[in-house]
């Protein structure tokens, strides 16, 4: 079976104890994968539109976010790799999410292991809003089984509180 | 008169009342992807075209208007040629060694990096340059990039009333209003540090969980290595430093700011010739040539509306909402201002609203200074609430996102209405208190 492991950049020693406890270690082919978040660019040429410039930005600095973006990707896909050795790396540039599925079509991919959000990305480990939206994007357009390897809570939820007595219905 | 034919006032006021309106709308929508210039220009060209303004009174109308054109020319040639040099990487490098490992204090420092910028060299400066750079420096320490981002983006505008010089808007309205350094200073200053401080400190609230932790400063690249030529950034150096003080004196001299930029920019395009730093093509490429027809146009549009009295009736609007008091015109113009800003854009709403308040000559001074105050400040806040550009921009992304079509330019926008009106309503009372 082949099996996804989405990294962020934060999260490669979680996504590694989850596979190695509850998947079996033969027969498995593991991928990491990062996605470069084209995000930024977007929101960088629309700053630069509202000043009325062209919205592509000089060749010396797209270079230079280039060969930043691309030296980050490596590094977390060399981390991955420490935690899960033989691991195929793949690295993308784009919308994190649709990335992430396409390239699970595209690979034939028969689970996806991915983290509910980043410890860094603002919202709470539990509730509602537990999960960002990436993971949310995969949950739901996922072409195969996804792992949402969260973060250990030992929290109960609070019961549901008992309904309201119904009052008698009188004779007659 | 409609070409050949003479026409009833009112049938005048009402064809330039559609023209200028078609043109304002057409700046919101951009229909068919048309740039801003050429829209006000359009709108310009066609009341030239139906003789509904003297074509004389168009020329005298830019040519009056000056020092408003050669400062936009002098500031972007500056701050290319201050990119140049590699000071904008120089300074990002040293913010980030600054910082010694940890991510909150770099963002406080990108805060003030964003700050001075935009002081000294303009909010343009800080947004276009700076943003990228800090990008690629905080994609490099595997830091979270979207913070960072908006911190540069929105500190540009919070920051671009410090000094006359920090916003090209300051200039458009100081040109008609001629307010002494002392004064701009007085009414501006202090309420500047009031919304940077809020703006810190909301964005430290909402990006605290982001901003935990350290980052690896052996992943920093040394603030050597952002200079290309050590002889032409030391030059650099000196001659931004030159062209600080000459500003500060001639705002305080009202010797226009316009030379001083274009001089600076001057002295640096000799240097970078000499070194071979750059060639005018280079420097032609960062200066937005599309901005000198938007503005063009947009003085002819409102020269005409002026023409029919109009501009001189939403003064008379304005100071009647404002019920003739400091506190009213300092609230109307903010208000005003902001939200004009955001329909349309604030190049536009500063050239309308410093139209409409030539109207209000004799009000008290506190109500003029109000006003005038107030119009700065909006304007030059105001797009921080969409970070856009205009409020068609936003619908778009609403419209996107029912879609389901994740799209951050949504993200500027939760942030901005989060922030922006509290950055809004606590500087127009420091302006009104400072007004007392």
């Amino acid at each position: 079976m082949k099996v996804l492991c989405c990294l962020d950049g934060t999260n490669s020693e979680e996504i590694s104890n989850a596979v190695k406890n509850m998947l079996p270690a033969s027969s498995l082919t593991i991928g990491l994968i990062y996605v470069t978040d084209s995000g930024p660019h977007a929101e960088i040429e629309r700053s630069r539109e509202r000043f009325m410039r062209a919205p592509q930005l000089d060749p010396r600095r797209r270079n230079q976010m280039r060969d930043a973006e691309a030296s980050a990707a490596q590094d977390i896909l060399e981390e991955g790799k420490r935690y899960l050795s033989g691991a195929e790396i793949f690295q993308r540039t784009g919308r994190p999410e649709r990335e992430i599925v396409n390239f699970a079509v595209e690979w034939n991919a028969g689970l996806i292991v991915i983290c509910p959000r980043s410890p860094r990305g603002g919202g709470p480990n539990i509730g509602p809003k537990s999960v960002g939206h990436v993971a949310r994007f995969v949950l739901d357009h996922a072409p195969c089984p996804v792992l949402l390897v969260r973060p250990l809570q030992r929290i109960t939820v609070s019961p549901v509180p008992p309904a309201p007595p119904i009052p008698p219905v009188p004779p007659g | 008169m409609l070409l050949f034919f003479h026409l009833p006032v009112l049938a005048s006021t009402l064809l330039v009342s559609i023209i200028a309106i078609f043109t304002l709308v057409g700046i919101m929508v951009r229909p068919f992807k048309l740039d801003e210039a050429r829209i006000a220009l359009g709108g310009a060209g066609l009341l030239l075209v139906a003789g509904l303004i003297n074509p004389l009174d168009a020329l005298t109308t830019l040519l009056q208007d000056w020092n408003i054109f050669f400062f936009f020319l002098g500031m972007m040639s500056l701050s290319a040629l201050a990119d140049a040099a590699g000071l904008f990487d120089w300074l990002a490098a040293g913010a980030a060694r600054l910082s010694g490992g940890s991510s909150r204090r770099l963002f406080f420092n990108v805060f003030i990096l964003g700050s001075l910028i935009s002081m000294v060299l303009s909010n343009d400066a800080t947004a276009l340059i700076l943003t990228p750079i800090v990008y690629t420096l905080v994609t490099r320490l595997r830091l979270p990039a979207l913070p960072f981002l908006f911190a540069c983006t929105f500190i540009a505008d919070t920051a671009s009333f410090l000094l006359p010089v920090s916003n090209p808007i300051n200039i458009i309205v100081l040109t008609m209003f001629k307010l002494d350094l002392w004064t701009f200073l007085r009414l501006l200053f202090i309420p500047a540090l009031v919304v940077i401080g809020i703006n810190m400190l909301v964005f430290f609230l909402l990006y605290r969980k982001q901003l935990k932790g350290k980052f690896d400063i052996k992943r920093l690249t040394t603030s050597a290595n952002a200079i290309r030529h050590r002889a032409y950034f030391r030059y650099t150096c000196s001659v931004l430093l030159l062209v600080v003080v000459a500003y500060i004196v001639a705002s305080a001299t009202q010797f226009p700011l316009s030379i001083v930029a274009l001089g600076g920019a001057a002295l640096l395009f000799i240097g970078a010739l000499s070194w071979k730093q750059t060639s005018i093509r280079d420097v032609g490429r960062h200066v937005s040539w599309s901005i000198f027809g938007f503005i063009a146009g947009m003085f002819i549009v409102v020269r005409a509306v002026e023409d029919t009295h109009l501009t001189a009736q939403f003064g008379q609007l304005l100071l009647h909402l404002s019920g003739g008091s400091s506190f009213g015109a300092v609230m109307v113009g903010t208000a005003g201002a902001a939200t004009g800003t955001n329909l349309i854009n604030n190049v536009p709403m500063a050239v309308v609203l410093t139209s409409a308040l030539q109207s209000i000559q004799h009000a008290s001074t506190t109500t003029r200074l109000g006003f005038i105050a107030a119009t700065i400040f909006g304007c030059d806040l105001g797009p921080n609430l969409t970070t856009v550009g205009s409020l068609a921009t936003v619908l778009w992304l609403l419209i996107l996102r029912r879609r389901n079509i994740e799209v951050s330019g949504l993200d500027y926008f939760k942030v901005g209405i989060i922030v922006t009106p509290l950055m809004l309503l606590a500087g127009a009372l420091t302006i009104w208190l400072l007004l007392r």
